[in-house]
């Protein structure tokens, strides 16, 4: 810091204060009061509450519903993420090239991400409604057997991962489109004077290009998949042990239980996961970015 | 045959715009040919035709006895150096010079054998492992030629490859691609719109204007034998000196009078009376005190082993070339005298050249 800077604190304070309040009123405060709750036995009704030391801590690794929505919410960031990117990607592909009409085509893909996750919820239960929905009345019309998608427990789980997937792939399209678009038209041009196939085109020219930000796509979803919240509540509710998550067993135990406490401690454990996650991801496009200046 | 044949060439933009017109060329093996005109004037359209980026709309393109004019640009045998390089932003110096013999299966131990005996030669050894990114323009320039390079190809096509080069860098690169051109014997296109650039590089020069060739020739002939104005005033720097004049016959050829002038300038080919253009280069314009044309210094230019003295004559602007030690002020008034021998004329009308 120069010395001038240094010299007008006051302006400096004033410039940033604002925010720094912001942020230690809606962030830190929040955090610290959550960490410190993590350690009592604060309920949502009955004011007393009791320093309990690190007992939260054990039930949460003793509590099955933990491990169990643990699991679900990895298994549906990995899946989710997975073919949101690959169907994103191969749908850029196949809207990289100028056709008639693509503008409109472009305009329809992006209406599902456009609109309000629990609207989406809401209206998903209703298309795949087991007894009068329009899924299962077509399926009937065609002569198959129609599944109960929100209520088969076996089932429920995937039927909100392909709402997800239907609501989250034209986001995954727009940023590959992006990634593709920003390769100039003089580097497939080079490859064609190379004699590159369309493969080798492919694999290693669009894919490695397109990598960074595709990595950077992935980091956004899987950050917003791992607080999956709001279809489960509209599809199923918080408390169905086939497709809870973090996000609803949480929302279970601190307003359905009122358990303040515990809680405090699942969610001091989540974060740490989700930081562990972001700090692998964020290293990994550092050094991409390092790699190729990109 | 020739080595590289284009026969009626033509290119119509999907908005009308003939952007190529009827272009006949035929290179030699191992000849360089620079296509030379303003921005604009169907150049790059006519490299990129015969490079199979651009599809031709009539006319035909041979290479090495076969037909190639549709053929994708992957299936004929090519190199090319790209105006802004084109390099693999996300590959290695040695992966890029590699990557055309990546693409034809070439295991990669041998190719980057070639790639490192390519970059010996170019100076490029100590980069290697780095991306294009953080190299210097004549640097990633000699990446894209070690590229265009490395498969061998029947022809390089190179598109303003000096272009983003500051002019120190851009005389050595010069003489160095010509000095790879020689020593590989490679037929050769080289599009710019320079006209030293073009002198310096070119066995023959193709100077085009408005999508059409205007004259084909060896950089002496574009130069002291313009087919036409356009040639006269584009070729040379500066360009030629062009003055209205009169003709009218006179025994055994003609008498000129450059309009505005008192000063009469016999010629030895008779051509027809009327209306002409004079034209003669600065060297064959000289200061001299028994000179019959008189004008006033408006600009004395040192360019170091000689000087340009630009003068304001009633018939119009005249450039001389002069001995660097011979100045003159501004506002100087002087007499000029032109060498017949230098005399070309043109006609007004169509530009074209008469004598």
């Amino acid at each position: 810091m120069s010395k001038a800077a240094r010299g007008s604190g006051g302006l400096a304070w004033a410039l940033v204060g604002p925010t720094l309040l912001l942020l230690i009123a809606f962030n830190v405060f929040p955090l610290v009061y959550n960490v410190v709750s993590s350690f009592t036995n604060a309920e949502l009704i009955g004011g007393d509450s009791r320093w309990v030391g690190g007992a939260q801590y054990t039930r949460v690794f003793d509590d099955d519903l933990f491990g169990g929505a643990l699991r679900r919410t990895a298994l549906f960031v990995v899946c989710a993420v997975a073919v949101e990117m690959l169907l994103g990607f191969v749908l850029a592909l196949s809207l990289q090239r100028e056709f008639r009409g693509k503008q409109a085509v472009l305009t329809a893909l992006l209406v599902p991400m456009m609109l309000s996750p629990a609207v989406m919820g809401l209206f998903w239960n209703l298309v795949l409604n087991g007894n009068y929905g329009i899924v299962n009345h077509a399926l009937a019309a065609l002569g198959f057997d129609p599944p109960q998608w929100l209520t088969d427990r076996d089932l429920k789980f995937w039927s909100i991962l392909m709402i997800d997937v239907w609501m989250w792939t034209p986001f995954m399209m727009l940023i590959s489109l992006a990634g593709l678009s920003s390769i100039p038209t003089s580097i497939y041009e080079a490859a064609q004077i190379d004699r590159a196939s369309a493969w080798k085109v492919f694999t290693r020219i669009t894919l490695p290009m397109c990598g960074p930000v595709l990595g950077l796509a992935v980091l956004f979803r899987a950050t917003d998949a791992l607080k999956q919240f709001d279809l489960v509540m509209a599809v199923t509710g918080p408390n169905d042990g086939a497709t809870q998550t973090l996000s609803t067993l949480l929302y279970q135990v601190v307003f359905r239980d009122g358990k303040v406490g515990l809680g405090a401690a699942f969610s001091c454990v989540i974060l740490v996961v989700v930081i562990a996650l972001a700090t692998v991801f964020t290293r990994y496009i550092d050094r991409v970015q390092a790699r190729d200046g990109v | 045959m020739s080595f590289l044949e284009l026969e009626q060439l033509e290119k119509t933009w999907p908005d009308g715009t003939r952007a190529v017109r009827a272009v006949d060329l035929s290179l030699e093996r191992g000849e360089f040919v620079v296509l030379l005109g303003p921005s604009g004037c169907g150049k790059t359209t006519t490299l990129r035709m015969i490079a199979g980026l651009e599809q031709p709309t009539a006319g035909r393109i041979v290479l090495d006895g076969r037909e190639v004019t549709h053929l994708p640009a992957s299936e004929r045998d090519i190199g090319m150096v790209f105006q802004f390089y084109a390099l693999y932003p996300h590959l290695s110096v040695a992966e890029n010079i590699a990557f055309p013999l990546e693409c034809t299966g070439v295991a990669k131990s041998e190719r980057l054998a070639v790639a490192r005996r390519l970059a010996e030669q170019l100076e490029l050894t100590h980069l290697l492992d780095r991306r294009p990114r953080g190299l210097s323009g004549g640097d990633q320039q000699r990446v894209a030629l070690a590229r265009a390079m490395a498969r061998k190809p029947a022809a390089w096509l190179m598109d303003e490859p000096l272009g983003t080069l500051d002019a120190s860098r851009r005389a050595d690169m010069c003489e160095f691609i010509r000095a790879q051109q020689l020593e590989h014997s490679v037929a050769t296109v080289y599009v710019t719109h320079d006209q030293e650039e073009a002198m310096r590089l070119a066995d023959r020069v193709v100077v085009m204007s408005a999508g059409a060739v205007l004259q084909v020739g060896p950089p002496h002939e574009v130069y002291d034998e313009p087919a036409d104005l356009f040639v006269a005033r584009f070729v040379g720097s500066p360009g030629m000196n062009l003055l209205d004049a009169e003709t009218s016959s006179a025994d055994g050829g003609a008498v000129l009078r450059p309009r505005g002038c008192e000063v009469q300038l016999a010629l030895t080919q008779s051509i027809g009376a009327g209306a002409v253009i004079l034209g003669a280069r600065p060297e064959y314009v000289r200061l001299d005190p028994r000179g019959d044309l008189r004008g006033r210094v408006v600009l004395d230019a040192f360019m170091g082993s000689h000087r340009y003295v630009h003068v304001d004559a009633p018939c119009g602007r005249l450039v001389a070339l002069q001995p660097a030690h011979a100045s003159v002020a501004n506002g100087d008034e002087v007499r000029l005298s032109i060498d017949p021998k230098g005399l070309r004329i043109f006609d007004p009308q169509s530009g074209r050249r008469l004598a």
